[in-house]
C-alpha cells in the first residue's frame, strides 16, 4: 500500500527536479523564465493544500507570500542600505538582520502566524462567502503593506536583497512545498478534511470539526506560501504589485489547469501555466525560436491564459491530472472471483 | 441516588434522551412535544409512516438539527445547543437515509476516516475498517471507489463508518432499504452485535417489519409528529391504533421508493 503511493510523492518530485536541471542546462538569460517556475510551483503547491484538500477557493494566498515577501526582504537588506530602501522603516527593524534560511523561516512562520489569526473568524464560512472573504484579506494586506512604511519600502521595490536564489534554492523551496503537502494529505487532518470536502454532513456525523481541519489546512499553506514569497524576494527585486491581483489570477489559474483536487495536478498545471505564460510574455516584446519570430500584441499572455482556465473549466473540470495522483498499477486481487461491484453495461 | 428513583434517573450517563422535542418548519409542526429515550444495551425501533417525523427526530437527537422546544440529553448532559461534530466525538453516531458517502474516497478509506475523526489512530482505524467491512460483507469492495457501490451497499457502508466512531449510541436511519430480504437475517444479528458486544444503544428505523419486530426490544410509533404507542415489539403488533397507522398500509410494503 505504502509502496504503491510513492509515486504520489516522486512523480511531482522528478517533475521539479526535470525542471531544475532544465533550468541549469540553458543559458543564464532563459534561466530566469524556470527560477520563476519553480517558485510558481511553490505558490500553487501552496495554494493546493488548502483549496484542494477543503474544496474552498481562496482569493487571499498571495497576501500570505506577500507577507513573505516583507519578513524576509525587510530582514535582508543590508543595513547600511536600509534606510534608502525603506525610509520609514520601525527603528528595530531598522537594525535587525538575519541571515537567508533564517530569513525563509521567518517568512514562513509568519505566513502561517497570519494565516491561522485570519482563519480563525473565516474558516467558519464556506463556499462564495469564503472565497469573497479570503479576497478582502488580500485587499487588507495589500494596502498596509502598500501604504504602511514602517514595515518595508511602500511603494518601492525590494531592490539590494541578496540574491540567493538561484536554481537549487528555488527547486529546494518548491520540494519542500510537495514534501509537506504530501505528508499532509496523507495524514489523518488531510484525510479527514478530503472526507469533510466530499461530504460535510457525513463529515459532521463522523465527528470531524470541518472548522478545525480547514484552520489547520489554511495555517499550514499560508505558511507555504510565506516561504514561497521569501525565496521570490531572494529571487528578483519585487514590488508590492508583484505579489497582488495578477499573481492572485495566474496562480488560481494553474491549479485550475492542473486539477484542484491532486498535488500532481497543482505541479503540472503551475508548470504547463508558467511554460506557456513564459513564452507569451517574452513574445509580447518579440522573440525568436527555432527561427520563427513572434511579436504578440501586449496583453496577450492573460487573455490566452484566461481562455484556458475558462475552456479547462467547461471541458475538463478536474484539470489535466482529473484530480488523480500517480500511482503504480494495483496487483491482481487475492481473491480470483471478486464479485463485481456494479454490472457492466 | 435516592433508591426510590426510576432506574433511568438513578443512572443518567447510560441514555439518549430528547426531552419533549418540538420542531417546527415554516410554522408547521413536524414534531410536537415528543420524547425518546435511548439506553444502552438496548435497540429501540422507530417506525411510522413517511412524515411521521421520524428523521426529523434523529436530526434533532444528532445535532444536524435544533428543536424548537425541548432538550436533547447524551449521557445526563444537555447537548441540545453542541454541533453535530462534537456529538460525533462523544459517542453519538448516525446514518443518513440519503447518499451520503465520501464518494471520491474507496470504500475502506470511508470507514477509516470516520475513526480518525473521532480520535483513533491511523493503524486503529486501519483495523476497524478491516473488521467493519468484514461484519458487513463489504470487504470484497474495501478498495473500490465508494461511489461505485450499489445503493443497498452504500447504506451498509454508512453503517459501517458509523460502527467505525465506536459509538455509545448509534441512530441508523434506514439502513436495511435495499437490501434483499434473504440477507434481513444477517443484518439483524450485525445489529445484535452492536448492541451485546459493544453495549451501545441502537435507534432502528425501518419500514422493514421483519427486521424490526424479530430485532428490536422496544418500539416507539410517531404518527403526525406524536408518539402514538411505545412498547415491546409484542404490544406493537397487536396494539389496533398502529395496525390503524401504519402497519396496514406498510406492513406488505418492502421500503418506500
Amino acid at each position: 500500500m505504502t509502496v504503491r503511493r510513492l509515486p504520489e510523492l516522486l512523480g511531482p518530485a522528478a517533475l521539479v527536479l526535470a525542471t531544475a536541471l532544465l533550468g541549469l542546462a540553458v543559458s543564464v538569460s532563459l534561466q530566469n523564465y524556470f527560477l520563476d517556475t519553480l517558485v510558481k510551483v511553490s505558490i500553487v503547491v501552496a495554494l493546493y493544500v488548502f483549496i484542494g484538500n477543503s474544496g474552498v477557493l481562496s482569493f487571499g494566498h498571495i497576501a500570505f507570500v506577500a507577507l513573505g515577501v516583507w519578513t524576509a526582504g525587510v530582514l535582508t537588506v543590508p543595513e547600511s542600505q536600509k534606510n534608502a530602501i525603506m525610509p520609514g522603516l520601525a527603528h528595530f527593524l531598522l537594525h535587525t538582520n538575519v541571515g537567508n534560511v533564517a530569513s525563509l523561516a521567518l517568512a514562513a512562520g509568519v505566513g502561517m502566524l497570519f494565516a491561522l489569526i485570519v482563519g480563525l473568524p473565516l474558516m467558519r464560512l464556506s463556499g462564495l462567502a469564503a472565497g469573497i472573504a479570503t479576497f478582502a484579506v488580500l485587499e487588507i494586506v495589500n494596502n498596509l503593506l502598500r501604504y504602511w512604511q514602517a514595515i518595508g519600502p511602500g511603494l518601492n521595490a525590494f531592490s539590494s536583497v541578496p540574491q540567493t536564489t538561484g536554481i537549487w534554492q528555488a527547486a529546494i523551496g518548491a520540494f519542500i512545498c510537495i514534501a509537506v503537502a504530501y505528508a499532509y494529505q496523507r495524514s489523518r487532518f488531510g484525510r479527514q478534511l478530503r472526507a469533510a470536502r466530499e461530504d460535510p454532513a457525513a463529515a459532521a456525523a463522523a465527528g470531524i470539526s470541518i472548522y478545525g481541519q480547514r484552520l489547520l489546512a489554511f495555517a499550514l499553506s499560508g505558511g507555504l506560501a510565506g516561504l514561497a514569497g521569501g525565496i521570490y524576494v531572494h529571487l528578483l527585486p519585487i514590488e508590492v504589485d508583484n505579489v497582488y491581483l495578477d499573481l492572485t489570477f495566474l496562480t488560481l489559474a494553474m491549479l485550475v489547469v492542473g486539477g484542484a483536487g491532486s498535488l500532481l495536478g497543482a505541479v503540472v498545471g503551475a508548470l504547463a501555466v508558467s511554460g506557456l505564460d513564459s513564452f507569451l510574455s517574452a513574445a509580447e516584446n518579440g522573440v525568436d525560436v527555432f527561427g520563427w519570430h513572434f511579436d504578440l500584441p501586449t496583453g496577450t499572455s492573460v487573455i490566452v491564459v484566461g481562455t484556458l482556465m475558462a475552456v479547462v473549466l467547461i471541458l475538463r473540470p478536474s484539470g489535466l491530472s482529473g484530480g488523480r495522483e500517480l500511482s503504480l498499477p494495483r496487483r491482481r486481487p487475492r481473491v480470483p472471483d471478486l464479485p463485481k461491484v456494479r454490472a457492466p453495461t | 441516588m435516592a433508591a426510590a428513583a426510576p432506574e433511568l434517573e438513578r443512572r443518567p450517563g447510560q441514555t439518549l434522551r430528547a426531552s419533549s422535542v418540538s420542531r417546527s418548519f415554516a410554522g408547521v409542526e413536524a414534531l410536537r412535544a415528543v420524547s425518546l429515550e435511548l439506553r444502552r444495551g438496548e435497540v429501540l425501533g422507530l417506525i411510522g409512516p413517511n412524515g411521521a417525523g421520524k428523521s426529523t427526530l434523529v436530526n434533532l437527537l444528532s445535532g444536524f438539527d435544533r428543536p424548537t422546544h425541548g432538550q436533547v440529553l447524551l449521557d445526563g448532559r444537555d447537548v441540545t445547543r453542541w454541533r453535530a461534530s462534537r456529538r460525533g466525538r462523544s459517542g453519538l453516531a448516525r446514518t443518513f437515509q440519503h447518499s451520503h458517502a465520501f464518494r471520491g474516497l474507496s470504500v475502506r478509506e470511508n470507514v477509516e476516516v470516520s475513526a480518525l475523526g473521532v480520535g483513533a489512530a491511523p493503524n486503529e482505524a486501519s483495523r476497524r475498517a478491516d473488521e467493519l467491512l468484514g461484519l458487513l460483507g463489504l470487504a470484497g469492495y474495501a478498495d473500490a471507489p465508494a461511489s461505485a457501490l450499489a445503493h443497498g451497499d452504500e447504506r451498509r457502508l454508512g453503517v459501517a463508518r458509523a460502527l467505525a466512531t465506536r459509538p455509545r449510541y448509534v441512530l441508523l436511519d434506514e439502513p436495511a432499504a435495499g437490501l434483499p430480504e434473504a440477507e434481513v437475517p444477517a443484518f439483524a444479528s450485525v445489529v445484535r452485535s452492536v448492541r451485546d458486544d459493544h453495549g451501545a444503544g441502537v435507534l432502528l428505523i425501518d419500514h422493514n417489519m421483519t427486521l424490526i419486530m424479530e430485532v428490536c426490544d422496544r418500539i416507539q410509533v410517531l404518527d403526525q409528529g406524536e408518539t402514538l404507542a411505545e412498547g415491546t415489539p409484542d404490544e406493537i403488533r397487536s396494539n389496533l391504533d398502529v395496525a390503524a397507522a401504519y402497519l396496514g398500509e406498510s406492513a406488505v410494503v418492502e421500503e418506500d421508493a
